[in-house]
């Protein structure tokens, strides 16, 4: 017991630190995976027939590739086009990419529960269509999809572990680190495990606090 | 006033509108009747450009509305922007789930004027509290959708229609998805407006309302005004053997 | 890149597709056992259900790759990967197929149970032949959606060296440089593997709605 005592005071700040980057990294990412998601769907709904079928094409590319696709792609590729920019930017903007192509198509799937009378009204108002999309069709589709957007943060919270591949140390790098430095066998993946358990519970419970907070349902 | 000529529709190879015309004055008020299904419902939506058609013209106080002439003898639609300036002087209210229900009662009326045609928020909102008074939900403003009844949501959309100051209302069979009892108040707002002066167009069932306040009442069959005139002479002595049938029917 | 290459990442997209496989085969068979105890009358059987469910969704599959494999190591020594590559995409897979199952037998509408009790048939008798083909239709669509899962959770097998597509692609990107040409083909290459199975998915599951058993696509 004395010996995980110690071994805690010593690498424990060090966790502490990499869960911080991890979370950091995963929120940032998802609230600009949001934002990209929601452009990618306005383009999808008043782009015109060629513009829904590129970002369709995007999204299937993105649905049917493993993620460290993206993350090579942008890590390598960058530098090659003079772009040299820290692993944890272009992991996280690979997440990004990767992310906003699956909420585009949550948001996909929220939209059928939009009444189509109300785009109707929007546009009888004669809102334009970027006004009527961000005033009335956005935040009634972040409303309905709070279970599937809260399902999707979990998954990027995840996949921040693959930026281990790409040297940044976040909480999974973290603790393969301090295995090998300490040769304590598997110990610190425990630790790491705990973290994300931690924070992934923490995710669903804000979301169904996020349910219940929706006032005009 | 408004002025509808040769409006022709098909859908999926079927044809609606067969060539309507229709001329509505300043304040005029025109009741559309027909069977299910016979098109006046995708006429009043073709007025406001909700649906394109094939071929005609829609003129509003002599503007084309909706296209274009491309120079070549064709027609194009007309920009976003020219659409959607065009659609602010109609308003519509419809049939069901007609208001945005992450919006109060105010928010929803104050959303055209702010957002559309660009009003400062504060006199966009006198304007929401002025329309929803008159019909009679001043102590509802702050109310969402989901906590007013069918009755109270058709005059919030009536009020929000109204906000734009439009110059004719259309109204797809407002009461028609209505509980009987909540009929009366809808009724009631629309019977007030009459002495506004705004023109309307409404597509009902309710033969008796319409009677009550329309000016001219057309029947709409197999995608044409089969009859149009004053209520008396359409309802009482009709003379196309389709509307009477539809009259029989409908006793 | 080269044609050589070429022929490198095909063999490793075949590696990873065989790697997917036999982890769905053998999470499925583990999803069996595991699913029942999801609905045991006694509460400690729901509950290890749900703490396996739990832990093994609540932290990344590199994790668990890592944390198996080290395991594993310090328990057998020295252990190929492959061999803990699939130990561990079996169980995460059998975690999603388990609550693809459950999410199955709780399609099963309400008065079938009813009928089938009514009918005074045996219990094993019921989940032959009532419970099982149902589940069987009312869960392939979510099912077919975990199999391209395993697919692309596969590359993440290529941070514990576990040669495939991914680790195949890294190694000719980091020889060559030539990352968009490479990157392009094993794109290509998962995305024929996913896309397959996803229509595959999806044209099963019309077939299946059109005989009534449309359910909930996850």
């Amino acid at each position: 017991m004395g010996q995980y005592r110690a071994w805690l005071e010593a690498y424990g700040a060090a966790f502490l630190d990499a869960a911080a980057w991890t979370l950091g990294v995963a929120v940032a990412a998802f609230v600009c995976a949001l934002i990209w998601g929601a452009l990618l769907f306005f383009l999808r709904l008043n782009g015109g027939p060629w513009a829904a079928r590129t970002v369709d094409a995007y999204v299937q590319l993105l649905r049917n590739t493993p993620v460290l696709l993206p993350i090579y792609l942008i890590y390598f590729g960058f530098p090659l086009v003079g772009l040299l920019w820290p692993a944890s930017i272009c992991g996280g903007l690979a997440l990004v990419a990767q992310n906003g192509a699956y909420i585009c198509e949550i948001f996909r799937g929220g939209y059928k529960a939009i009444d189509r009378v109300q785009h109707d009204a929007a546009k009888s108002l004669g809102l334009m269509p970027w006004t009527a999309f961000r005033k009335v069709t956005l935040p009634q589709l972040l409303v309905y999809c709070i279970p599937a957007l809260g399902n999707q943060a979990v998954l990027l919270l995840k996949d921040t572990s693959l930026l281990s591949a790409i040297t940044v140390v976040e909480l999974t790098m973290q603790a393969k680190v301090l295995t090998e430095r300490t040769g304590a066998a598997y110990a610190p993946f425990l630790v790491a495990a705990v973290f994300y358990l931690f924070m992934v519970w923490a995710i669903e419970f804000l979301t169904r606090l996020a349910q219940r907070g929706v006032r005009w349902r | 006033m408004i002025e509808l000529r040769g409006i022709r529709k098909s859908f999926a190879g079927v044809e609606i509108l067969r060539g309507i015309d229709l001329s509505i004055g300043a304040g005029e008020i025109v009741a559309l009747i027909g069977r299910s299904g016979c098109g006046k419902t995708t006429l009043l939506r073709c007025i406001n450009f909700l649906e394109d058609y094939d071929a005609g013209e829609i003129k509003l106080d002599g503007e084309v509305l909706w296209y274009r002439a491309d120079g070549t003898g064709g027609r194009r639609r007309c920009p976003e922007k020219d659409l959607a300036r065009q659609r602010q002087r109609m308003g519509i209210v419809f049939q069901q789930f007609n208001l945005f229900p992450h919006m109060t009662a105010l928010e929803n009326v104050c959303l055209g004027p702010r957002f559309g045609q660009k009003l400062a928020a504060d006199a966009a909102e006198l304007r929401a509290r002025e329309l929803l008074s008159r019909v009679g939900l001043a102590d509802r403003l702050n109310s969402y959708p989901a906590h007013l009844s069918g009755g109270q949501q058709q005059r919030v959309a009536i009020a929000r229609a109204l906000a734009m100051k439009p110059q004719v209302l259309l109204l797809d069979e407002i009461t028609s998805a209505l509980d009987p009892e909540l009929v009366a108040e809808v009724e009631d707002v629309i019977r007030a407006l009459t002495q506004e002066g705004i023109a309307m167009v409404l597509v009902t069932h309710a033969m008796s309302f319409a009677r009550e306040i329309a000016h001219r009442i057309a029947y709409l069959a197999d995608g044409q005004i089969a009859e149009i005139g004053p209520p008396q002479e359409v309802l009482d002595r009709p003379r196309d053997k389709g509307l009477r049938e539809f009259l029989r029917r409908i006793r | 890149m080269t044609a050589s290459d070429l022929w490198v990442l095909a063999q490793a997209a075949a590696i990873s597709l065989l790697m997917a496989l036999a982890a769905i085969a053998f999470g499925t068979l583990l999803a069996v056992a595991l699913t029942p105890l999801a609905f045991a009358p006694w509460a400690l059987g729901r509950a290890i259900y749900r703490l396996y469910i739990f832990v093994v969704r609540g932290m990344p599959v590199l994790l668990l790759a890592l944390l198996v494999f080290y395991a594993l190591a310090s328990f057998w020594g020295r252990i190929s990967p492959y061999a803990a590559g699939i130990v561990v995409l079996t169980l995460y897979l059998a975690a999603l197929i388990a609550e693809v199952f459950r999410g199955g037998v709780l399609a099963i509408p309400r008065p079938l149970w009813d009928c089938a009790k009514s009918l005074g048939l045996p219990r094993l008798s019921i989940l032959r032949r009532v419970v099982s083909p149902l589940v069987a239709r009312y869960a392939l669509p979510p099912y077919l959606n975990v199999c391209v899962m395993a697919v692309k959770a596969s590359s993440v097998l290529s941070i514990i060296s576990v040669w495939e597509l991914t680790l195949a692609s890294r190694e000719i990107i980091e020889r060559t440089l030539d990352v968009y040409r490479v990157l392009a083909v094993a794109a290509l290459f998962y995305f024929i593997m996913c896309f397959a199975i996803d229509r595959l998915g999806r044209n099963l599951e019309s077939r299946l709605a059109a005989r009534g058993f449309a359910g909930e696509r996850l």
